[in-house]
């Protein structure tokens, strides 16, 4: 396999549009859901709770696997005809990402001082300003969910091959066509690629630390 | 009116009852000092008080209307508010911090701005106001957070600890400052304190509490002894001391000697008074027109004297003294 410089940039686009694009869906979900279990009280919390951080270690391929048996022609989802599309792999990698944003943003929540919510109740703040506050003095632990999730997804490769195909200019993303290269014995290219995803990914936590270094306002 | 009225209240944390009292009236504009060791059940009375915190049981009424549905409590937290012990300051700026408040009323970011640095100028904070709370010394942090509540200009402050770390003339100018407030406007005022000298200062009421009990007697001169039982007239041993008190009770008990009930004299003589102990005089401290000897018997015990008798003995700290008191006098529960 070598690929033009047209190719790869196609191919950094598509990755990131892919990572990108899974995180924000993954965070839009879970750190509602993060915040609402590191937040309320309830019965079976902690069970979820649990079970949450089980999923962290789920294999990317079994998520692969599950998405494809769903997208999958004769699937209960195979009138969408989404398998061996770009989307297939957002829709695994959200499911990759989804358990990572919520349970980082639970602990994030969960590890804010007492004080905060007492504090702003004590000053007459509302459940909805009160619950803003709390997620505002934790915004640096929030945003270091987001950037595990982005990282997660960018590097995954093992969902994003079943579910996407490693189609030529339609599916092909840093990590599969990484895979492809070193199996082909082009090294020189696969290293390339490497250096690319790793560039991504150091330009999006410089961009998420320069948010945080601005966000203190 | 009352600010506070307090019926039956109680409070229980895992199981275990941390506050019970029966009936308290805060009335409008007092100062009133809640005293007690560790655990007597200061900072729990304050936070029902400002009613974050769900009683047990009993009842609390701010200006004459029960607080009971957590509807209510969110009304009332609108009109009082707390100074914790270990004020926590939001992340941001002191003028941030003390404008919070005020915009979760839905004033104005221009208007709370202003009010805010009016009430940190009143605290004489008014170069902190740009500052990053966490570059924030702990008076500082206790300090922003005072004005942070009185720029709410609540009915009532309550404070946990408003002095607890602070040197005297930082502790002199916040009770100034919140005098000051109370000239300005109605203002009650509740603070906790485990020492008796700052509530006697500045406060012009109060409650004493132990074990979660308001106390009969202020905690100056409260002793957990084990009494043997067997006689009315009993000889406890508290340090290296022995008293005599008169009690049938038997087992753990809190006996305390009222301040007021304490003779002092710079010789031992002979009375009906069945304790005598004789002591240097370690602490001195102005009560009004009485003053606040504390003499070191073996035990701590402070006497409260007139003035003119303190004056006319010539008691000086580092001075030896006698303290006389009936057993009568020792009150055991």
């Amino acid at each position: 396999m070598s690929a033009p410089g047209g190719e790869v940039l196609g191919i950094a686009v598509l990755s990131l549009k892919i990572a990108l694009t899974a995180t924000v869906l993954a965070c839009l979900l879970g750190i509602p859901l993060g915040f609402f279990l590191g937040w309320t009280r309830f019965a079976g919390r902690r069970v979820l709770l649990a079970l949450l951080n089980t999923a962290l270690a789920l294999p990317t391929v079994v998520i692969g696997l599950l998405i494809y048996l769903l997208l999958a022609r004769r699937g209960p989802l195979g009138v969408l005809g989404m398998l061996y599309t770009w989307q297939a792999i957002v829709v695994a990698e959200v499911v990759l990402a989804l358990p990572i944003a919520t349970a980082l943003s639970a602990a994030a929540i969960q590890a804010v001082d007492p004080r905060v919510r007492r504090t702003a109740l004590t000053l007459g703040a509302g459940t909805l300003r009160t619950a803003w506050t709390v997620a505002r003095e934790a915004r640096f632990a929030l945003l270091a969910g987001v950037v595990v999730a982005f990282g997660r997804v960018l590097s995954e490769v093992g969902a994003a091959l079943m579910v996407g195909g490693n189609v030529r200019h339609e599916t092909r993303t840093l990590t599969t066509a990484i895979t492809l290269a070193t199996s082909q014995g082009d090294f020189g290219l696969a290293v390339a690629l490497g250096l690319i995803l790793l560039a991504l990914a150091l330009t999006v936590s410089v961009l998420i630390q320069l948010l945080q270094g601005h966000g203190d306002v | 009116m009352a600010t506070f009225e307090v019926t039956a209240l109680r409070q229980a944390f895992g199981g275990r009852e941390v506050l019970a009292l029966d009936a308290l009236a805060v009335r409008e504009g007092a100062r009133l000092a809640v005293v007690g060791p560790n655990g007597a059940g200061k900072s729990t009375l304050l936070r029902l008080l400002a009613f974050v915190d769900t009683p047990l049981s009993g009842s609390i009424a701010l200006e004459g209307r029960r607080v009971a549905s957590a509807a209510d409590r969110r009304q009332a937290r609108q009109r009082v508010t707390l100074v914790e012990q270990r004020p926590y300051l939001f992340r941001g700026t002191v003028l941030g911090n003390v404008a919070y408040g005020l915009r979760a009323r839905g004033v104005s970011a221009a208007e709370a701005g202003e009010r805010a640095a009016a009430a940190l100028a009143r605290l004489r904070l008014r170069e902190l106001a740009g500052r990053d709370t966490r570059a924030l010394s702990d008076g500082e942090i206790q300090r922003v957070a005072v004005a942070r509540a009185l720029a709410l200009e609540p009915v009532a402050v309550l404070l946990d600890e408003p002095v607890s770390g602070a040197d005297r003339a930082a502790q002199h100018a916040l009770f100034e400052a919140l005098a000051a407030e109370q000239g300005r406007r109605p203002l009650t005022i509740v603070f906790a304190s485990h020492l008796l000298e700052d509530a006697y200062r500045w406060a012009d009421d109060l409650l004493a509490l132990h074990q979660g009990r308001a106390s009969p007697v202020t905690p100056e001169n409260l002793f957990r002894v084990d009494l043997a039982g067997g006689a009315p007239m009993q000889t406890v041993s508290i340090g290296p001391l022995a008293l005599e008190v008169v009690t049938d009770r038997k087992g753990p008990a809190t006996l305390a000697i009222p301040p007021d009930e304490i003779v002092l004299s710079t010789e031992a003589f002979h009375s009906s008074a069945r304790n005598v102990l004789r002591g240097r005089v370690v602490r001195v401290a102005e009560h009004g027109a009485a003053m606040r000897v504390t003499l070191d018997a073996g035990i701590e015990l402070v006497a409260l004297i007139t003035r003119k008798s303190f004056e006319e003995m010539g008691l000086a700290v580092g001075g030896t003294a006698f303290a006389s008191f009936k057993s009568v006098a020792v009150r055991v529960f």
